[in-house]
């Protein structure tokens, strides 16, 4: 659905996207993780034709967004961190205006379209007039009106509060299932994106630093937390051995592949080492997120 | 797309006409035009020196200080400083004002081409400018005429025009100098329009039309260069006075209308250029 090749943006002497390579496939719920400025918004605005990339070929729908961005966008719907609207016109006139953007749309559409994220009964109020969360589901009606195969969703939980953020999950959840749409959510929340997202990709200063299943995250190289009488020995023993292939903190190893823990105690025992516990760590987006982070990229772990 | 041209023109003037600052310049002017011939009706100063001016011709004053002359008289101060000030300022609004806000992120998320988009507002600005002068004239007449009679026209500017008209031919080169004025109007809209398109705040844009036409301006009435005065902007935009000169100089009129038409154009394409090529950020 999108496919970056090696793209890259500089800002004057400030590379925002740095050599980005990123595959949106089908069907997808996909994330794009980073901390502000790592260079989520310039590459969602650079696959919307909104940011001229330096370098690099942007692929949108099978169509290439710098030479053929009509065609490129005409099934794409977009939502961006803060829902801004004429708010001197009505719901309606809003939607009414941004349709005729795209392509002809009748007032069928645009009621299913009002019904469908139940802004019914208060379409024709002046948007001053909207509560937040009235206003996310406004630029939710307006991305959906041109009945969009791919959704992107720049920062959608930013300012909303709890009740905001789980009605914006269930929401997102509900166009996948039942509109089917392939949808690019970039967030730095990483509890939604894990809730919510079947792909990952993490940016970070410009470049991607990971990109693969949220399930491999989960299925990454299990840390154990391991104590025992003389943790620097185990440690060096277990090295010997091949068992682990890391260690941290004093009291995490990180097990090789294809090795279980049951290995690991025996190992120890044979050794003559005291261990009082063994516990595997669970891993969650954020830890996750975190070691990418601290170590700067992906090569060391993956 | 072409069938989808007057909808997003349509759109252009809903989101123009629904806000409120789009009605300042209307509304100043209603409060110009009735401050200026309610002090020329009660006040003796200007009107005893049209009076002179009149008789010293050898024409009656009385036939020719009407409702017309009047509106005529009011349209000067106002189409030279107020106009420009309220369509360069509608002009600074339209692409630059939905970049703050952010629209302009979520409309070029669509499928319209930047080109398409920028001709749309251009033209809506145009519209505007036009309802603005058409208001200025008919608000002018309406006014002068509740405190003055019906009757001929007399228009003088010291040094540049003295032009005298019964009533019905003065009426006809009041619409026509209109007609004429609605050209300076987009052509400023048009100037602050290309600054909008610069990645620039609303307020910038309308400040630096209004600051190319009012150099434009006081160059060309210094007098070391009354000489090349036709080189300057202003001496073309103000052009609509020309109607009001017997006989109307058709040679002149023609050169600076095309020259004005020229002048939109390039504000029109190096807008459109540098829009093109800019980047659309939140």
């Amino acid at each position: 659905m999108i496919r970056l090749r090696n793209v890259s943006k500089r800002f004057g002497s400030r590379l925002a996207v740095e050599d980005l390579t990123l595959h949106v496939p089908a069907g997808e719920i996909y994330g794009l993780l980073g901390h502000n400025g790592a260079g989520k918004s310039t590459a969602i605005g650079i696959m919307l034709g909104q940011v001229w990339p330096t370098a690099g070929e942007v692929l949108v729908c099978g169509h290439d967004v710098t030479a053929r961005r009509q065609q490129a966008l005409e099934k794409v719907g977009a939502i961006f961190e803060t829902p801004v609207f004429y708010d001197y016109l009505s719901g309606w006139r809003n939607l009414e205006i941004l349709s005729h953007y795209s392509a002809p749309t009748p007032a069928q559409r645009i009621r299913e379209v009002i019904d469908w994220v139940g802004l019914t009964g208060r379409e024709l109020s002046k948007v001053q007039t909207y509560s937040h969360g009235m206003r996310a589901r406004l630029a939710l009606a307006q991305a959906l009106l041109p009945q969009p195969e791919l959704l992107i969703l720049d920062e959608p939980g930013n300012g909303l509060d709890p009740e905001g953020i789980h009605e914006m999950r269930q929401t997102i959840g509900r166009l996948h299932r039942e509109l089917g749409l392939t949808i690019l959510l970039s967030s730095h929340l990483l509890n939604e994106v894990e809730q919510i997202c079947t792909r990952i990709a993490v940016m970070n200063q410009g470049k991607k630093v990971f990109d693969g299943a949220l399930g491999e995250v989960k299925k990454d190289r299990a840390w154990v937390r391991l104590r025992v009488g003389d943790f620097s020995r185990a440690v060096q023993a277990l090295r010997q051995e091949k068992i682990i292939t890391d260690e941290r903190d004093g009291q995490w190893v990180a097990l090789a592949q294809n090795v279980g823990t049951d290995q690991l105690v025996r190992r120890l025992v044979e050794q003559g080492m005291a261990v009082y516990e063994v516990a595997h760590e669970e891993q969650t987006l954020e830890n996750f997120y975190l070691s990418l982070m601290k170590n700067d990229g992906p090569s060391r772990l993956w | 797309m072409v069938n989808m041209f007057f909808p997003q023109l349509r759109n252009e003037l809903w989101k123009l006409f629904g806000k409120k600052r789009t009605y300042i310049g209307f509304l100043m002017f209603l409060l110009a035009q009735n401050v200026i011939v309610v002090l020329f009706r009660f006040t003796n100063g200007p009107r005893v020196s049209m009076q002179r001016t009149l008789e010293g011709n050898g024409y009656l004053a009385e036939q020719f200080i009407s409702g017309l002359t009047v509106a005529t008289f009011m349209l000067f101060p106002i189409a030279y400083i107020l106009m420009p000030l309220y369509v360069s300022l509608v002009g600074g609004d339209l692409v630059a004002k939905e970049a703050e806000d952010g629209t302009l992120r979520m409309i070029l998320a669509r499928p319209i081409s930047r080109l398409r988009l920028l001709l749309v507002k251009w033209l809506a600005g145009v519209i505007f400018s036009a309802l603005l002068v058409l208001a200025l004239g008919l608000f002018g007449l309406l006014f002068a005429s509740v405190w003055f009679p019906w009757g001929g026209l007399f228009v003088f500017v010291p040094g540049e025009l003295f032009g005298v008209f019964d009533a019905l031919s003065g009426c006809r080169q009041y619409a026509l100098a209109h007609w004429v004025m609605v050209t300076k109007a987009s052509t400023v809209m048009g100037l602050a329009f290309m600054f909008s398109c610069f990645n620039v705040k609303p307020a910038a844009a309308t400040i630096l039309a209004l600051s190319f036409v009012f150099v434009n301006f006081i160059m060309q009435n210094i007098p070391y260069f009354r000489e090349l005065q036709h080189w300057f902007l202003t001496y073309h935009l103000n052009v609509w006075q020309s109607m009001f000169a017997q006989p109307v100089p058709w040679w002149k009129l023609g050169q600076s209308l095309s020259i004005l038409l020229g002048f939109n154009l390039t504000f029109l394409v190096v807008g459109a250029t540098v829009f093109q090529m800019r980047d659309i950020k939140s």
